[in-house]
């Protein structure tokens, strides 16, 4: 994958709280991912969105295409998106290997598939659609996990990987939900990580997650409450020497803090990616 | 083994279902217990489910929530997400039907009021979040025969909402407004407001990027309210008249387009 003009830059996601500030003050940050499902009505929210486009490049993520549901994406929906992707001209745009959507409900959450010939042939078919629908290239989130299904024989990476070779769709490696979903199921963060084709990783997501007990055990919650662990900053020191640098985008979305605070969290990715992303360029 | 349709299908439901939102034998059969129960783990994502949109209601609903309190809030809202869960994903569209569920939600039978709470609250968020649209002036219908301006329905911003209600709102509203309004809500508070103090009619909408509301003489109300329902400018005069016989038609059409509310128009041969 060619390098993009965001790889030497961390980003931030762009938040309600810190709309105003942003527009006001234009911090040092180097890109910005907005929420497709926050800007596609009227008013403040798109006019202040169209103050900062100006002086940043956008990172549209989806939460909302749901990639995994039976029905396929939603077409008024994914008109919407189209038209605020036409208006944006984001760097990047991505979604998730999730579904939301079932018999017309929203439900609200990135919900899990099995990993299976059914669920790999469904993904690739609406990426496609996507994909088409949007006329450019789709980068597919892999999701944080508190179940797995019995009858799932593929692992995660590798039908991320099939998705992206079946669809030309790249990956968005999300280090902390990798750190999630492995710890919680007994599995090895660094093979996962292995196991991606790091041609098709084109972002790199981190983020904050909780700890919490159930049932006797400890289940890590991926909520983007917090600062990013020090076991998710290790995984990303391991991600940037096996892909190189890639955009990287810090995630935060409850107790949101000051905006200082997220810019501190950019800085310090930024710093790991000019160490360990250019010695693996070298 | 499920297909992959009664999967999500069985997953909704036990996300959404009964209180205790028990996964069905089908799909519990589906997961790996791996250490906690089928039961644990679905409930990590349903309490994610509910707690994101009970948080995206009160957002939409404080005043709502002020009058009922958090607890109680949360217990309708639970029962109203189950119930209704949102339609598509953009969640400042999430809630509209919230003040018909508390028409019929059986704890709130006697808290007369709060549905027309809900209505006001919900029509200033549809007029925060409605599409930008560019205002006309009456000189747009300058081509039109004096024959045809009768059958002209005229197009309002995609902001405004016209509502009215047997309580006096806007003083239950400014009543429970946070901090910024503290002294006139103190004001309110003190004194009891009196539910007989009469029906009020309410026209929403926003001006640049502020959600503004007023109240408005109720033929006033009538004749905004024939436009946005696409009645013609003959059948809204005659709502507005039957209102109050002395109705100044010619000055209410001046009014809309003084006010910047008309975006289009249509001739309707």
């Amino acid at each position: 994958m060619t390098e993009s003009p965001l790889a030497a830059r961390a980003g931030l996601g762009l938040r309600a709280p810190h709309l105003d500030e942003v527009a006001a003050t234009r911090p040092a940050v180097g890109w910005w991912e907005v929420h497709a499902e926050n800007f596609l009505g009227g008013g403040p929210a798109r006019r202040q969105l169209d103050v900062i486009r100006r002086d940043y490049p956008i990172s549209v993520h989806g939460v909302g295409l749901s990639l995994g549901s039976v029905d396929g994406p939603d077409a008024r929906h994914l008109e919407r998106v189209r038209r605020l992707i036409e208006w944006l001209e984001p760097a990047l745009v991505s979604e998730h290997l999730s579904w939301s959507i079932a018999g017309g409900a929203y439900l609200n959450h990135l919900l899990p598939l099995p990993y299976t010939e059914e669920s790999l042939a469904l993904m690739s078919r609406n990426v496609e659609i996507v994909q088409a629908a949007l006329g450019r290239r789709l980068l597919v989130e892999n999701p944080a996990s508190y179940l797995r299904f019995r009858h799932s024989p593929i692992a995660e990476p590798d039908f991320l990987a099939e998705l992206a070779r079946r669809t030309g769709c790249g990956l968005l490696c999300d280090v902390n939900n990798v750190y999630v979903s492995t710890q919680n199921f007994g599995l090895d963060a660094r093979a996962y990580l292995d196991a991606l084709p790091p041609a098709a990783v084109g972002e790199i997501h981190l983020a904050g997650h909780a700890r919490n007990e159930a049932g006797g055990r400890t289940i890590l919650i991926d909520d983007h409450g917090s600062r990013v662990g020090e076991p998710v900053w290790e995984l990303y020191r391991r991600a940037l020497s096996r892909f190189g640098r890639r955009p990287t985008l810090i995630e935060w979305d409850t107790e949101i803090p000051a905006l200082a605070v997220l810019i501190d969290e950019a800085g310090r990715a930024e710093r790991s990616a000019g160490l360990e992303g250019d010695a693996h360029a070298a | 083994m499920l297909t992959l349709r009664e999967l999500q299908s069985e997953f909704r439901h036990a996300l959404l279902g009964g209180v205790d939102g028990e996964p069905s034998g089908a799909l519990s059969a589906e997961m790996l217990a791996d250490g906690l129960s089928p039961e644990a783990r679905l409930g990590i994502y349903r309490h994610h489910v509910v707690t994101t949109l009970t948080a995206t209601l009160k957002g939409t609903y404080p005043v709502v929530a002020r009058l009922v309190g958090d607890g109680f809030f949360a217990y309708a809202a639970d029962a109203f997400v189950r119930r209704h869960p949102p339609a598509g994903p953009c969640l400042f569209e999430y809630g509209g039907g919230f003040a018909e569920f508390l028409v019929s939600f059986p704890p709130c039978r006697d808290f007369v009021y709060l549905p027309d709470v809900a209505r006001l609250e919900w029509a200033m968020n549809a007029a925060l979040h409605a599409e930008d649209a560019h205002a006309i002036d009456l000189g747009s219908l300058g081509g039109i025969s004096a024959e045809a301006i009768a059958t002209v329905t005229l197009r309002l911003d995609p902001s405004v909402t016209l509502l009215s209600s047997p309580w006096p709102m806007e003083r239950i509203w400014r009543a429970n407004q946070p901090a910024a309004d503290a002294e006139a809500s103190a004001a309110d508070a003190e004194a009891t407001i009196d539910l007989r103090a009469g029906s009020v009619c309410l026209e929403v909408r926003r001006l640049g990027d502020d959600v503004i509301w007023r109240t408005l003489p109720s033929a006033e109300h009538a004749f905004r309210s024939a436009l946005a329902a696409a009645e013609t400018l003959e059948r809204a005069a005659h709502w507005a008249l039957a209102v109050d016989p002395s109705f100044d038609l010619v000055g209410a059409i001046h009014a809309v387009f003084a006010e910047g509310l008309v975006t289009g128009f249509q001739v309707s041969s």
